[in-house]
């Protein structure tokens, strides 16, 4: 508790406070006595409600955080933290921004940091990325809204942010499915009581809710609400809630309040009248319930299409009976005027099984004959072998004929049905045509895919294809209307062009490359990781408050320095920390000691995360303590042989300043060390 | 008694989309000026072609790379896909046909009877959602196949999915989930 007047260490009176770091230095042996002060001054921070707050207690900003600084509440409320890690952030800029949305909605607090959470998960996984920030704020706190069952809408937070409610919804569906949250669905029950709140039902606000819940209930059993959104069946449910209890509320003043369209709202309302509930007086309904229960709209709509489909089925099917029927009288009439082969009847017997065409009953000789047409007929794409079937045995395949219902593929008789009858044997030509098509497609198939990408035109109608490219006239009218059209799009090319070459010729002229997203650093060449860590430091700049010219110097007499990185060697039994501002202090103190050969305690830093902002430096003896520099060495994490240069180091000892503390220091050092060893 | 279902429903594939490439540089403006069935997007640089014998939509770029889509079967694409390419083969362009795939098969089933969503969302948590505020049908993805069923309280399922083996076996998958929770 020396509140900065003397130091424990040294006794000295001499003590630094850092208002800016909150540090307390003994300035005669450096050590460290405070840290983390707190400051009592009033400072004015903006709420999330817009108003200001003071603050008369804070711990004054931690710019100076390495990686260990994961804690992002530190100095909170401030824009001007340097250095602070990008996560740190933006995990905060999120906070307010859900704080700033949440008040808005007059969420609870629990329900912000709820959301706040959801949003530290969505960062951690990365889907932050390549969303507005706004969107996926919207999207935590609609799912907090889901869970808690709060009577938020997603369009309430897209009227807030301007944004359209499909974007919304596509952002929250992602992050739903992404975080595992099963959010449980919407009952638009829940809207009840804030609509008619709004409505302004006066001292009736409960009854009217009361049976606004009634009704909606009744919808939902009448399957009205699936599908739907709540907001619509709410509205409808309490226009006549209202009517029932006497109060004029216009279909207006209802979709202004539900937000939806005066259509949906009225198709609701008739979709209800189209319910048995409907017909109730005001006070059975608050009495009886119905039993049975509706389809729900689209259903009966649907079925009444189905219906009227299936009617005019039924009567083409009818005309189409009829006609075979006639067609079917003209047969029997021919066949029994032809008929003269009773074993036509085998055939018959044959053709009663199911597809036994391919049967050869010995000793029929026609069938065999049957078997030959048809598996020509299977191979020949000819109609012509149509006419020749027909011209041989056709009273035979008349009979074949009748029985083609029962058939199926590769039957010849439908063919001569369509040669022979009207109607409804197009239709099985057409059948027959596209099998014929999908066998020869079948044949088709392998002989491209073994093909090199060679265009197989069997099937192509070339001439169809032709009909496709267009003369050299229709092409200039064709031109010409397409210029017609798109000249707006045309001219505004022109002018970019010109642009560009006025520019170029005015030596101004930028090209305007896609942006390169990060910068491309070379990777670093460097013999040891000491080496690295420089070079990395000396090109990202990480702090403003350290000398790196100083620094590099150090370095290049060729000991390790880290400066801001977590060295995480053990201690040894002769470590002792040190903290500096400058680490060259400790590099003098070592130049005297050496030259004048007292025994040195090599000096290992290690950087503590409590001790955040200290910079403790290692310079691992060069000089041949054998033991303690081997020791030291295993202990180091930056290995690396260094080469200790006692000369170089005694010329450095001029130029830097600072002389006189770090002398007492580290003769203090040297002292204490033997004690501590 | 699934597959005695299977065989009454009868699923009606509506879309089918494919691609193939030609392998060479096409001249789009040229397609443009000669072609009698073609639409020119010069701002995004492609020419829509629109046959009609299998009714296709064909979207081609300059780099040779076309989209086919409209057809209602699998072979039917590829035969428009095929005849797309003679007709570019006419206007002067070398044109090899490879890389056929089909991408995406959209198709249509109806149940006969009505769906719980509600019920059906909870009793199928992770892979089915459902934002009545968004749009009236459930949302029910099949990772193993790729496929992605959105099923109406009407009995009416439109699935989609990479090739018409899957779109089948996605609503043989379906069925049984979707009886538990009819009306």
């Amino acid at each position: 508790m020396p509140g900065g007047r003397v130091c424990a260490a040294c006794g000295c009176a001499e003590i630094e406070v850092d208002a800016a770091r909150g540090d307390a230095v003994c300035t005669g042996c450096g050590s460290v006595l405070e840290d983390n002060i707190i400051v009592s001054e009033v400072q004015f921070v903006e709420n999330s409600g817009g108003g200001g707050a003071g603050r008369s207690a804070r711990a004054p900003g931690r710019g100076l955080q390495g990686s260990a600084g994961k804690t992002p509440t530190l100095g909170g409320g401030f824009h001007a933290n340097l250095g602070k890690e990008s996560r740190a952030q933006t995990l905060q800029n999120g906070k307010r921004q859900i704080h700033h949305l949440g008040n808005q909605l007059q969420l609870n607090q629990h329900c912000l940091d709820t959301a706040f959470n959801f949003f530290k998960m969505a960062v951690s996984k990365h889907l932050t990325r390549g969303r507005k920030m706004t969107h996926v704020i919207a999207a935590c706190l609609y799912l907090v809204c889901r869970t808690e069952g709060t009577p938020h809408m997603l369009l309430d937070l897209s009227d807030l942010l301007q944004v359209n409610v499909y974007v919304l919804g596509k952002t929250f569906l992602l992050l739903a499915r992404e975080l595992c949250i099963n959010a449980p669905a919407i009952d638009p029950c829940l809207y009840i009581p804030r609509f008619a709140h709004m409505l302004e039902f006066g001292d009736k606000n409960h009854e009217v809710s009361m049976t606004a819940l009634r009704l909606l209930q009744r919808m939902k059993r009448d399957w009205m609400h699936t599908g739907r959104r709540p907001s619509g069946l709410c509205g409808a449910a309490l226009l006549v809630a209202a009517r029932m209890h006497d109060f004029r509320r216009t279909v207006k003043e209802v979709i202004r309040v539900v937000k939806v369209c005066e259509s949906t709202l009225r198709k609701r309302l008739t979709e209800f009248e189209d319910t048995p509930t409907s017909q109730l007086t005001i006070d059975e309904f608050m009495k009886i319930d119905l039993e049975e229960e509706c389809d729900p709209p689209s259903f009966t709509a649907g079925q009444k299409k189905l219906k009227i489909q299936q009617l005019e089925k039924a009567l083409s099917k009818k005309l189409e009976d009829f006609e075979g029927e006639i067609s079917s009288y003209q047969d029997e009439i021919e066949i029994e005027l032809e008929n003269s082969r009773p074993k036509a009847k085998g055939v018959f017997a044959n053709f009663t099984k199911d597809d036994s065409i391919e049967d050869t009953t010995p000793g029929f000789p026609r069938e065999e004959e049957a078997d030959e047409e048809l598996e020509a007929a299977a191979n020949h794409l000819n109609k012509d072998f149509y006419n020749e079937l027909h011209e041989k045995d056709g009273g035979e395949k008349r009979e074949v004929g009748e029985y083609k219902n029962g058939n199926e593929a590769l039957v010849r008789p439908p063919a001569l049905e369509s040669l022979l009858g009207p109607l409804p044997t197009a239709a099985s030509l057409g059948i027959t045509e596209s099998i014929k098509e999908c066998i020869s497609t079948n044949y088709r198939e392998p002989g491209e895919n073994t093909g090199d990408g060679e265009l197989d035109l069997s099937g192509i109608d070339d001439s169809e294809i032709d009909r496709y490219i267009l003369n050299e006239t229709e092409a200039q009218i064709k031109a010409e209307l397409w210029m017609k059209e798109n000249a707006d799009y045309l001219k505004e090319q022109k002018e970019k062009e010109a642009r560009i070459a006025k520019e170029k010729e005015l030596g101004i002229y930028k090209e305007h490359k896609p942006k390169k997203s990060a910068k491309k650093r070379e990777p670093i060449q460097a013999s040891t990781a000491g080496e690295a860590i420089e070079k990395m430091l000396e090109q990202k700049k990480i702090s403003s408050k350290i000398n790196y010219n100083v620094l590099r110097d150090l370095n290049s007499k060729g000991s390790n320095t880290p400066k801001k990185e977590d060295d995480s060697t053990d201690d040894s039994t002769n470590t002792k920390k040190l903290s500096r501002r400058k680490s060259i202090a400790s590099r003098n103190i070592a130049n005297p000691v050496n030259s004048v050969g007292k025994r040195l305690r090599p000096l290992i830093s290690t950087q503590l995360a409590k001790k955040a902002a200290t910079e403790e430096v290692t310079f691992p003896n060069a000089q041949a303590e054998a033991s303690d520099v081997e020791k030291t060495a295993a202990v180091l994490v930056e290995s690396g042989p260094v080469a200790y240069n006692p000369d170089e180091e005694v010329e450095e000892e001029e130029i830097e300043e600072d002389d006189d503390h770090c002398m007492s220091a580290l003769q203090l050092m040297g002292g204490n060390g033997e004690l501590g060893c | 008694m699934d597959a005695d279902s299977d065989v009454a429903l009868d699923i009606l594939i509506t879309n089918v989309v494919c691609v193939f490439r030609t392998r060479c540089h096409l001249n789009l403006r040229k397609i443009a000026l000669e072609g009698a069935n073609v639409i020119y997007k010069r701002d995004v640089g492609k020419v829509l072609m629109k046959l009609r014998k299998p009714r296709i939509t064909a979207t081609i770029w300059s780099s040779g790379k076309v989209i086919c889509t409209g057809a209602t079967s699998e072979e039917e694409a590829k035969f428009g896909a095929r005849r797309l390419a003679r007709s570019l083969q006419k206007l002067g362009f070398q044109v090899i046909f490879t890389d056929f795939k089909v991408v995406n098969v959209l198709a249509v089933c109806n149940m006969p009877f009505e769906i719980r969503l509600p019920e059906f969302t909870k009793s199928n948590r992770p892979h089915a959602s459902y934002e009545p505020e968004l749009h009236p049908a459930v949302c029910y993805r099949i990772k193993t196949l790729r496929a992605t069923l959105q099923i109406f309280s009407t009995g009416s399922i439109t699935v989609t999915g990479p090739n018409v083996k899957a779109v089948a076996s996605a609503v043989e998958q379906i069925y049984p989930f979707v009886f538990a929770s009819r009306k």
